[in-house]
């Protein structure tokens, strides 16, 4: 079995229900998903969507109703024991003792995994000056700030150099400067082979850090793919471009360009005194943002603004959904949300308020 | 097999040294007992006469009584650390590594045993100053036996933190069981004191049994029945509980 093609994580028909009073609850609702190894994968979705119950079957936590998973190859119903050993977890509580140093918290960790103390000592030293926790590792944790008390427990899932790494939540409650640096440390694990497995319910957190993405929502996966490739796939990029000519002028650029391929739609508004606005949405920003300078040069009619909106993971959700990612908060989750319907006039909308 | 010693020597050392991070509990742990022996043993002194004190001096009754009430109280605070690790993620961080839950409830009963065993040196140092007559064969198989009910009291104490998760719950669950526990064992002043009814619900109650052998046991008879009887239910009750805290540890969720 070759380690560095198979699948990191191997998802298939998940399933998880809670007892809570007045019946059940589905929180897992058959979830398929592949983790390639090497990778830093995301599972995105508002507070509720089962993001967190599927980490915990994943890291042997919480026993599945029904399904199958596998991690680093081992069976996570039928070999935990092998599943913890390949694996590092860095929970939303955190987990640090916090009585406890930053070192004494380290060294138990690195030998429950069979460390000798002489091994488990240079390990720690090496992750403290890795996570640059070197002036703090002999003081109790509850004096650390968060973002290092963050950066010891990130260091505690991985003391082990396990290969598959799972973080549930872990930007949240960071400033940006610790978020940026946890996102550098994630990176750096990834080259160096580790696979990262993260929940957030962060939209650029997913997109920029995150090389896939599975959006979660209600217990099920409703996109998966590459962050770029899922907002190509569900919505266009909006241009949007003022320029000095009068309305039928503009009209007849908008003939020139209605026919270029990368061009999905278009509209011209009236402006307010001599101008209008051509409104746009393309495939491809670049080109069809070159085409209306070209149309409008070509023609003489000068550029007064121009503007480009990359559509969101969030219009991703907002298509799959009806809400936004944003709106589908804890206290407005669930099945009595709102709901205006599909292919509602929302993505032009969400591009607006990002113009 | 060496990976499970290693663990359980590691978690027993880590509880040790969150003991020792708070003299508080120490001081107390240890002024307690001797309080105990202080201001409530002059008070049996005028019940010397009765026939529940054979052979004379009252310390021989109410010395095993204050040892029992150390080992029940060193086991009974197990759960409150429980639940604080519960809630700060420690459980569920040491949950998701290969180490044994066995070997993590152990780290806590073993430390709850040494919590048992200096008070327990200590009160007996200062009853033999009292007056206490000390057998020493005796008094080795009663730390013994009293180490089995403080690690039974102790992987009680955690199980029932892990399943009730709440402080409130846990104190309301501990306080409400201490006490008829307590005094259905005749921990204080013997059963035989009581009425019929009282002795004979007494039999239903294990702590009642290593009592009763703490007492033969103190007195320095080793071979009877009732060290034998007292021996059995112990062993019994803390395998029993070792088994329940171990399977509280596999499915214990924040």
């Amino acid at each position: 079995m070759s380690s560095s093609t198979a699948p990191a994580v191997l998802v298939t028909g998940l399933r998880k229900s809670f007892r809570v009073a007045g019946g059940t609850v589905e929180a897992v609702s058959g979830i398929d998903l592949t983790v390639r190894a090497g990778e830093i994968f995301g599972l995105l979705g508002p507070n509720g969507a089962g993001k967190t119950t599927t980490l915990r079957i994943l890291t042997t936590l919480l026993p599945a109703d029904a399904g199958d998973a596998c991690v680093a190859g081992a069976d996570v119903r039928r070999a935990p024991g092998s599943v913890r050993r390949l694996i590092g977890y860095v929970g939303q509580l955190g987990g640090a003792d916090k009585d406890a140093t930053g070192r004494e918290n380290l060294m138990l960790a690195a030998r429950l995994y069979g460390m000798s103390a002489d091994a488990a000592g240079r390990r720690c030293a090496e992750l403290a000056e890795v996570f640059d926790l070197d002036a703090l590792v002999g003081r109790p944790v509850r004096t650390y700030s968060g973002g290092q008390r963050r950066r010891l427990e990130v260091a505690l899932g991985i003391v082990h150099r396990p290969r598959v790494l799972f973080l549930d939540e872990p930007t949240t409650g960071l400033d940006p400067q610790n978020r940026a640096n946890l996102w550098e440390q994630l990176r750096l694990l990834r080259e160096g082979g580790t696979t990262v497995v993260l929940t957030t319910h962060y939209l650029d957190e997913a997109d920029q850090l995150c090389d896939r993405v599975a959006i979660v929502d209600h217990g099920r996966v409703i996109a998966l793919g590459r962050p770029d490739e899922l907002k190509q796939r569900y919505s266009a990029d909006t241009i949007t471009v003022t320029a000095e000519a009068p309305l039928p002028v503009l009209d007849a650029v908008a003939r020139d360009l209605a026919d270029a391929p990368f061009i999905a739609s278009l509209v011209v508004d009236a402006g307010l005194r001599d101008g209008g606005t051509i409104r746009l949405t393309a495939t491809d920003a670049t080109r069809a943002m070159a085409a209306v300078f070209d149309a409008l040069a070509s023609r003489g009619i000068p550029t007064r603004a121009a503007s480009v909106a990359r559509p969101s993971l969030d219009d991703v959700f907002l298509r799959e959904t009806g809400r936004s990612l944003r709106d589908a908060g804890p206290d407005r989750a669930g099945p009595d949300v709102a709901d205006p319907g599909p292919g509602g006039t929302g993505t032009g909308a969400a591009a607006e308020v990002a113009a | 097999m060496t990976a499970f010693f290693v663990q359980t020597g590691l978690f027993f050392r880590r509880k040790l040294v969150e003991t020792l991070r708070q003299p508080v509990w120490i001081i107390t742990g240890l002024t307690t007992p001797v309080l105990y022996l202080a201001l409530f043993a002059p008070l049996l002194r005028s019940l010397g006469g009765e026939p529940a004190f054979p052979g004379g001096h009252v310390l021989d009754v109410f010395v095993p009584g204050i040892l029992v009430l150390i080992a029940f109280g060193a086991g009974m605070g197990a759960g409150w650390p429980v639940i604080w690790e519960l809630d700060s993620g420690v459980i569920e961080r040491l949950r998701v590594t290969p180490a044994s839950r066995l070997a993590l409830l152990l780290g806590t009963v073993l430390r709850d045993v040494v919590m048992f065993a200096v008070p327990g040196a200590v009160v007996i140092a200062v009853g033999a100053a009292f007056g206490y007559h000390v057998h020493w064969g005796g008094l080795v198989l009663l730390f013994a036996l009293l180490a089995l009910l403080t690690a039974a009291c102790s992987a009680t104490s955690s199980a029932l933190g892990l399943k009730l998760k709440q402080i409130g719950s846990l104190a309301a669950v501990v306080t409400g069981t201490q006490l008829p526990l307590t005094l259905l064992a005749g921990i204080l002043l013997p059963l035989s004191l009581g009425p019929t009814w009282l002795r004979v619900l007494g039999h239903f109650n294990p702590l009642y049994y290593a009592v009763q052998a703490a007492r033969s046991l103190a007195a320095g008879t080793v071979t009877s029945g009732t060290v034998g009887l007292g021996f059995l239910v112990m062993a019994a009750v803390a395998a029993l509980t070792v088994c329940w805290g171990t399977r509280a540890y596999q499915r214990a969720m924040a």
